[in-house]
């Protein structure tokens, strides 16, 4: 799971690639993109970003951030 | 009465704060958790069934553990990540009534003693068996009505008598025809709800209460009363409580539900008017 590209190690706790796999929006059941930079699960349909917090996926609506329309 | 949403019974912002803050204290109650888990998962030698992928809701890390000695893999959801954490394996911060994860990813949903503080309960089972592939099994167990009947009982009757009034202390549980109910109304295949008991005994009635605490199962009933309670009310109530052999009862009355995901080759009663065999016939024999 390490990215060849970047020097530096990611500051993140890894999430387990088997979640990235089944995790989907629970707002809107739709699939979800994993921002590496941001170490977020990214739902656009929804408009939400959902945080990951050592490691664990917060998929939690109330816990999202909103993402800007730009 | 309040305007509330009558589907909000619990408190679902008070149902996080009380796993977020029993996620250091369950390993106190880790045994009793364990016994009804151990119950729950006896079911899984009934079926010659094998399964791969498990989902642990709200398994206090307790249930995770059983399941991968199992030989599964183990996903874990909580609505608090730190209680999720627990389970020591893969978990995510997950809502029941609104959850992540993708149709058909799992062939087991194991749900022991983490349904009872869902608002919307047959939508949290209608997801659940989303996320089953066909002919995936959801066990599930939930405290029914008669758990914790002498608490509430002795709780009401100190309250009434200390204020003429008694606010919800207790939570409401669901009875076992409901459950069964429930399952069906979810789409699940030969569902089966039944019983079982477990008798807790106290020499101290304050250690139900900090146990209760420690699981995370404080009240969070959304009318429940906010302000302090009367300082005479628990020892009044605690004293009242029925005692066996110089010790106080606790009840827990389990409904243990399974239920399959539908799929084709299941058991399933034959389409009406498909007999070729005449009921009139059969009885005229006689």
């Amino acid at each position: 799971m390490t990215d060849p590209v970047s020097a530096a190690p990611p500051p993140h706790a890894p999430v387990d690639p088997r979640l990235l796999e089944i995790l989907v929006c629970p707002l809107t059941k739709q699939a979800l993109t994993y921002d590496r930079v941001r170490n977020e699960l990214v739902s656009r349909a929804a408009g939400l970003a959902y945080p990951i917090r050592d490691g664990i996926p917060i998929m939690l609506p109330e816990e999202a951030r909103k993402l800007d329309d730009a | 009465m309040t305007g509330m949403d009558e589907m909000h019974v619990f408190d679902r912002a008070a149902v996080r704060r009380h796993r977020d803050r029993a996620a250091a204290t369950v390993g106190g109650v880790a045994e009793v958790l364990a016994d009804a888990a151990e119950r729950l998962l006896d079911r899984l030698d009934d079926t010659s069934r094998r399964f791969g992928r498990a989902l642990d809701v709200g398994g206090r890390g307790v249930v995770a553990p059983l399941l991968r000695a199992r030989g599964l893999h183990v996903v874990s959801c909580d609505l608090s990540a730190r209680m999720a954490a627990r389970s020591g394996g893969p978990c995510v911060a997950a809502d029941e009534e609104c959850l992540p994860f993708a149709p058909a990813s799992f062939d087991l949903v194991v749900a022991s003693l983490s349904l009872h503080w869902v608002n919307d309960l047959p939508g949290a089972l209608i997801q659940l068996r989303q996320a089953l592939a066909p002919d995936g099994l959801l066990l599930a167990s939930l405290p029914a009505l008669g758990t914790l009947a002498e608490l509430r009982a002795a709780l009401t009757e100190a309250e009434a008598a200390l204020t003429g009034g008694a606010a919800p202390r207790v939570s409401p549980f669901p009875d076992l025809r409901d459950c069964a109910g429930l399952l069906q109304r979810a789409g699940f295949a030969l569902p089966v709800a039944d019983v079982e008991e477990i008798a807790l005994l106290y020499a101290d009635p304050l250690a139900l209460l900090r146990d209760l605490r420690a699981a995370g199962e404080a009240n969070a009933v959304a009318l429940r009363d906010r302000r302090a309670p009367p300082r005479a009310l628990f020892p009044l109530a605690l004293a009242g409580l029925p005692e066996q052999d110089g010790r106080v009862r606790a009840s827990l009355r389990l409904a243990m539900l399974t239920g399959w995901a539908p799929a084709e080759g299941q058991p399933k009663p034959a389409a009406r008017g498909s007999g070729t065999v005449s009921l009139a016939d059969v009885l005229k024999k006689e």
